[in-house]
């Protein structure tokens, strides 16, 4: 079950560092998945964690996630979005029907992130933890548009540290899983470095071929970086962003070894950020 | 995986969704008139040429054949077009007007004839206010300069340093840039400062408008 488990984690990426809890992939084994994320938001938070109308936005990403365990201990992760779309309507006079501000569009790909995570505990350990260290590398692009202001990544390098733990266990008779993790993002280009936390809690039905997940996400900013006092900008992408989301996955094995996922996340809070949910669906297969 | 075939479906469906659209701005005001050109006191005997400017249902200007008026032509007699003469001590009221089927617009300015044509230093004094959840306000002094305008915001102004590309412009629609002046990027977010803003007459908008270009959303205003 701790195997199906941490395949379930890391279907449920989102809004983790890296995903799969604090199972490693065992060696040899892997769990390669392409999805389709997207959100479309007419409004977002504030700095004051209030919402305010913006011109309607819209983020699509197009991604191949994998982990692959080079030993039963290390496993070796990618989050690759490898086509990325932004765009922003036009913006039109209700009284004359004209374009006030043509609406623009960017293509390209996002920010690879890589990392490596390394099972602090033996395989089959009743409390596994984890440790998983990434970097993010600005392979998209962070002045897109006429105003700079559409990008497919943020234009800096970060580098991160998380720990996991998690517990697998029986839940009205049904394969369980509690997981939660804690980490830290090291951001440059004076961009604001991040706490990040969260806790998950899986459920597997239909004789495991169902589960069902609902998790909390948290980011918080320590707000130590550049502010638009310091720097002048049009990027679309604002410093010290913060949020807290709630998201529900179901996941589906459609064969012993393939299935589809579906995802729904969005912020109950946030600074600086889009105040809308965002979904994502795609096809997985599980090396087990 | 012959259900992995319509992930290029689900892809393409997806897709059409991503397509740009259109958001509506609500931007419609009340047509307007003014006159641009002002003078306090016209001399004996000398003649001042007053200009208006007409604004259609969006703040933008709009060529329309408008007329003048005096209501005491003995003082100060002036022509359809606007051309104006000192004729006796006195003052009195000048109007410009332009009406159609649907619209009625009237502007007025009250002028004295003394010894010599003149004009004072036209002064305009308000506040910006912030009409989101940003923090945005402070006293402003607009005035008029040999070669154009100067914005000058008080030592209690204050903006949120949280918003990216914060933009201030001088508009004559209080919700939209359209036709506005671009006065440049916000760099001073608290205290006082100034911007001096060239070849704008005093008369040529009517609020100050800060405008945030990546989002393209209003953030707050204030009135001239």
């Amino acid at each position: 079950m701790k195997k199906t488990i941490t395949t379930i984690l890391l279907i449920f990426s989102i809004s983790a560092l890296f995903a799969g809890g604090p199972w490693p992939q065992p060696k040899g084994k892997g769990y390669f998945k392409l999805s389709e994320w997207w959100t479309v938001f007419d409004k977002h938070y504030t700095d004051t964690g209030l919402t305010d109308p913006n011109l309607t936005t819209g983020i699509f990403n197009t991604t191949i996630y994998g982990e692959y365990g080079i030993t039963d201990r290390f496993t070796a992760v990618v989050n690759a979005p490898i086509f990325s779309r932004t765009y922003m309507n036009n913006l039109k006079s209700i009284t004359t029907q004209e374009v006030i501000i043509p609406g623009e569009s960017l293509n390209g790909i996002g920010d690879l992130d890589v990392a490596i995570k390394f099972g602090l505990t033996k395989p089959g350990s009743s409390i596994p933890l984890s440790i998983t260290a990434g970097v993010g590398i600005p392979t998209g692009n962070s002045n897109g548009g006429t105003l700079g202001n559409l990008q497919t990544g943020d234009g800096e390098f970060n580098q991160s540290i998380q720990l996991d733990a998690g517990k697998s266990f029986k839940l009205i008779n049904q394969a369980a899983y509690l997981s939660s993790y804690v980490g830290l993002n090291n951001r440059t280009n004076s961009f604001s470095e991040e706490f990040r936390y969260g806790i998950e809690l899986g459920l597997g039905l239909l004789n495991q071929k169902l589960w069902v997940s609902t998790k909390l996400n948290a980011i918080k900013s320590f707000k130590n970086g550049a502010t638009a006092e310091t720097v002048t900008s049009t990027s679309i992408f604002a410093n010290n962003s913060e949020f807290t989301s709630i998201a529900l996955d179901v996941n589906f094995y459609v064969t012993k070894r393939t299935g589809v996922s579906f995802s729904y996340a969005t912020a109950i809070n946030g600074e600086i950020i889009a105040a809308a949910p965002a979904y994502s669906i795609g096809v997985f297969y599980d090396m087990k | 995986m012959k259900y992995a075939k319509i992930y290029p479906i689900a892809f393409l469906l997806i897709m059409m969704n991503s397509c740009i659209q259109d958001d509506f701005i609500e931007d419609t005001i009340d047509p307007e008139i003014r006159i641009t050109s002002i003078v306090d006191t016209i001399g004996f005997n000398d003649n001042f040429q007053f200009e208006y400017v007409y604004l259609d249902n969006t703040g933008q200007i709009e060529e329309v054949d408008a007329v003048f008026s005096s209501s005491n032509s003995d003082i100060i007699p002036i022509t359809l077009d606007g051309l104006a003469s000192g004729l006796e001590s006195g003052e009195a009221t000048l109007y410009v007007s332009y009406d159609n089927d649907e619209i009625n617009v009237v502007d007025s300015i009250l002028v004295s004839v003394g010894a010599n044509t003149s004009t004072s230093v036209q002064v305009s004094n308000g506040e910006i206010q912030t009409t989101s959840s940003y923090q945005l306000e402070g006293d402003f002094e607009f005035r008029e300069t040999t070669d154009g305008v100067v914005l000058e915001l008080g030592e209690n102004y204050i903006a949120s340093t949280a918003l990216p590309g914060l933009y201030v412009y001088l508009s004559n629609n209080k919700t939209s840039i359209a036709n506005a002046h671009e006065i440049g990027a916000v760099e001073v977010f608290s205290g006082a400062h100034q911007y001096e803003i060239a070849n704008v007459n005093f008369d040529d908008f009517s609020y100050i408008v800060y405008f945030c270009k990546p989002f393209n959303v209003k953030v707050g205003d204030g009135d001239l």
